[in-house]
């Protein structure tokens, strides 16, 4: 996908840096996420993606670098300013509540209200299991009622629950951290399906996996990563078994496109 | 939507029917045993004056599970601010309107003292509340030693767990039978009748499946003949009594937060997984607070309800109300594991626990075999429980 010269990237990470005590777990990565794109985020655990995600979603606090969301600079503290700014991060452990059915968990810490008394605000049920249908419809998903509890729901439907509940807000970005870990086969399938309906109406997203086919069907373009930096940035193209060969090869240090860049910095 | 979805959106509910069910077997069971006394307006009234102390605790008690914790300080506690209240009317001479909100504020304080020990300082809630129980049979026993049982002279006070709401004077229909009961009840009915079908057809409007309309009939005469028949039970003695009435009002507060309200619904988004709810921003803090705020406040009522019961405060007040308490919430279907549990399924278990008491009294059963009788309804109840959960999955 050729992105367009004229708007701003949706995302724009700039030499972000994180430290845990004496670990450089990210050392000064760029990501740019074009609007509309499908970006995979690879590489070997401990290469430092999902701490990466996590300065993106708001959850950590950078110590060096800057974002900038649709051209403008941003500061985040915590997950619900990123959600404010449109970004949304569809945990890899769910975050969902199973005791709930499928409307309260799309609209969890979101409800709406029909009026204030006072400290209670009175849940507009009705309006929220017609949108959350409409939601779900919207996407193909198959639940049969929005007021099923969301633990009598295959694996499969609760993932799609998650992913839902992330583009129940007109968010523009949607990161997913290993989505289909843990899924059956025909579940993976329905998800990547979601995947790509999302990308169909204009959602942007990062999806980190550790099953290589996954990102291949479903990404534009692909970033590895290896030891807090990246290694690897191109659109995906080519065979799976050559895309594959490659990928590992970035992703267990055999290869890496920024080496020299690196230096210099370290230099 | 298939037979098997429909069964499935459903089977939630079999938990509650089966309780249902238990409650009509035990009272018809204690009905033809004492020869129609357990039914008896006179008993049923001293039943309802009697439970309605747990069954205020059990309320509170139902959240405090919810989000998965456990509160064992609140018999006690209920027992301190009983003697509190005594003490403040006989010696303090202030009077019930004063005396009624310092009980309050004081079980509120208590309570957002246990959510501090609790949220903020991170002490299991079992530790802290034990530690609770023994401070407040500490403060029991230190308010009431110089004077021991305080007797309660004030006659509204002492109304509130044993009086009943008056009728109209001069009516010369139906002699005997609390008129102010018999027309409370018919508004009861038909308040729950237009409710039940306003929200028929708001639903349907918004397309969403209902009962069929034979199934709907069904329960508006199935509930609308309960709530009379227990009218008419209680308008035969002396009415609705003042305990039986806050209890139904604290019933329907509290049924109303947990289920139309968001901090209802954030209440149980907590008990159902913490993590998630934290990154969908709700407070776990804040709702533990509330949660033990609520059931301080509670324990101030429950214990105002024992003492005018007992129209004393005695050093023992309270001893093993926070188990029948947890007891109750059991047996209503509250979940050990959190997150699942209605505060009217608690009410319904207080009040198969107190028709348990009562009909093995009326047929003077021996004490110890009350006791396992008990717990095997207990255990009965929680192993049905995880049973149907079991089986729904």
């Amino acid at each position: 996908m050729e992105p367009m010269t004229e708007a701003p990237p949706v995302v724009e990470m700039r030499n972000i840096k994180k430290n845990f005590a004496a670990v450089q777990a990210l050392r000064g990565v760029d990501l740019t996420l074009h609007h509309g794109e499908v970006l995979g985020l690879v590489g070997d655990n401990a290469a430092g993606k999902s701490t990466l995600m996590k300065v993106l979603s708001g959850a950590y606090i950078p110590d060096g670098g800057e974002i900038l969301i649709e051209g403008k600079k941003s500061h985040m503290t915590d997950p619900l300013d990123a959600r404010r700014l449109g970004i949304e991060m569809v945990y890899q452990d769910l975050a969902i509540a199973n005791n709930l059915d499928v409307t309260s968990n799309v609209f969890l810490g979101r409800e709406s209200v029909s009026t204030q008394l006072g400290p209670f605000g009175i849940l507009d049920s009705r309006r929220m299991e017609q949108e959350a249908q409409r939601l779900l419809d919207r996407l193909k998903i198959d639940i049969p009622s929005v007021r099923l509890l969301v633990e009598r729901l295959s694996g499969g439907q609760r993932q799609a629950v998650a992913i839902a509940r992330a583009m129940a807000f007109n968010s523009k970005v949607i990161i997913m951290d290993e989505p289909t870990a843990a899924l059956s086969v025909a579940a993976i399938s329905k998800v990547l399906d979601l995947v790509r309906e999302l990308k169909a109406q204009g959602a942007s997203i990062i999806i980190i996996s550790h099953r290589l086919e996954d990102i291949y069907s479903v990404s534009d373009r692909l970033m590895v990563m290896r030891n807090g930096r990246k290694v690897r940035d191109s659109a995906v193209t080519g065979d799976i078994d050559n895309f594959r060969e490659r990928v590992v090869a970035y992703m267990i240090g055999a290869r890496d496109d920024f080496a020299r860049e690196a230096d210099a910095v370290a230099g | 939507m298939s037979f098997k979805d429909v069964l499935k959106t459903q089977q939630h509910n079999i938990r509650e029917y089966g309780m249902y069910i238990a409650f009509v077997a035990i009272v018809v069971f204690f009905s033809i045993s004492t020869k129609g006394l357990f039914v008896s307006s006179r008993n049923i009234g001293n039943l309802v004056n009697a439970m309605s102390y747990i069954a205020v605790l059990a309320v509170g008690m139902t959240l405090v599970i919810v989000i998965r914790h456990i509160d064992l300080s609140v018999g006690y506690l209920a027992g301190f601010l009983g003697a509190v209240a005594a003490i403040s009317l006989k010696f303090w001479h202030l009077p019930l309107y004063a005396t009624i909100p310092l009980v309050l504020g004081l079980g509120l304080l208590a309570g957002l003292f246990t959510a501090f020990l609790v949220a903020q300082m991170k002490i299991p809630a079992f530790v802290a509340t034990l530690a609770g129980w023994l401070g407040f049979r500490g403060a029991l026993q230190l308010a009431t030693r110089s004077t021991g049982t305080i007797i309660i002279s004030d006659k509204i006070f002492n109304a509130l767990g044993n009086g009943f709401i008056p009728d109209i004077p001069g009516v010369t229909f139906l002699p005997g039978v609390h008129k102010v009961t018999l027309l409370l009840g018919l508004v009861a009915i038909i308040l729950f009748i237009i409710g039940e079908i306003n929200n028929r057809k708001k639903t349907q409007a918004y397309h969403f499946e209902v009962l069929s309309m034979n199934m709907f009939i069904l329960k508006l005469v199935f509930i609308s003949v309960v709530i009379a028949g227990i009218t008419w039970v209680l308008a035969g003695y002396q009415g609705l009594s003042w305990a039986a009435v806050i209890l139904v009002l604290v019933v329907l507060l509290y049924s109303y937060i947990t289920t139309k309200t968001v901090i209802g619904r954030h209440i149980y988004a907590v008990g159902g997984n913490p993590e998630a709810a934290e990154l969908n921003g709700i407070s776990v803090k804040k709702i533990t607070f509330f949660v033990f705020g609520s059931m301080g406040l509670l324990t101030a009522l429950s214990g105002i309800l024992y003492a005018s019961w007992l129209r004393s405060a005695t050093t023992i007040a309270g001893a093993g109300m926070e188990f029948d308490a947890i007891a109750a919430a059991f047996v209503g279907g509250v979940a050990v594991a959190g997150g699942v549990g209605k505060v009217t399924g608690s009410i319904l278990g207080a009040l198969v626990m107190a028709s348990l008491t009562n009909g093995m009294n009326l047929l003077g059963w021996d004490i110890s075999i009350q006791y396992i009788v008990r717990a095997l309804v207990l255990a009965g109840a929680v192993i049905f429980d995880v049973q149907t959960r079991k089986g729904a999955k």
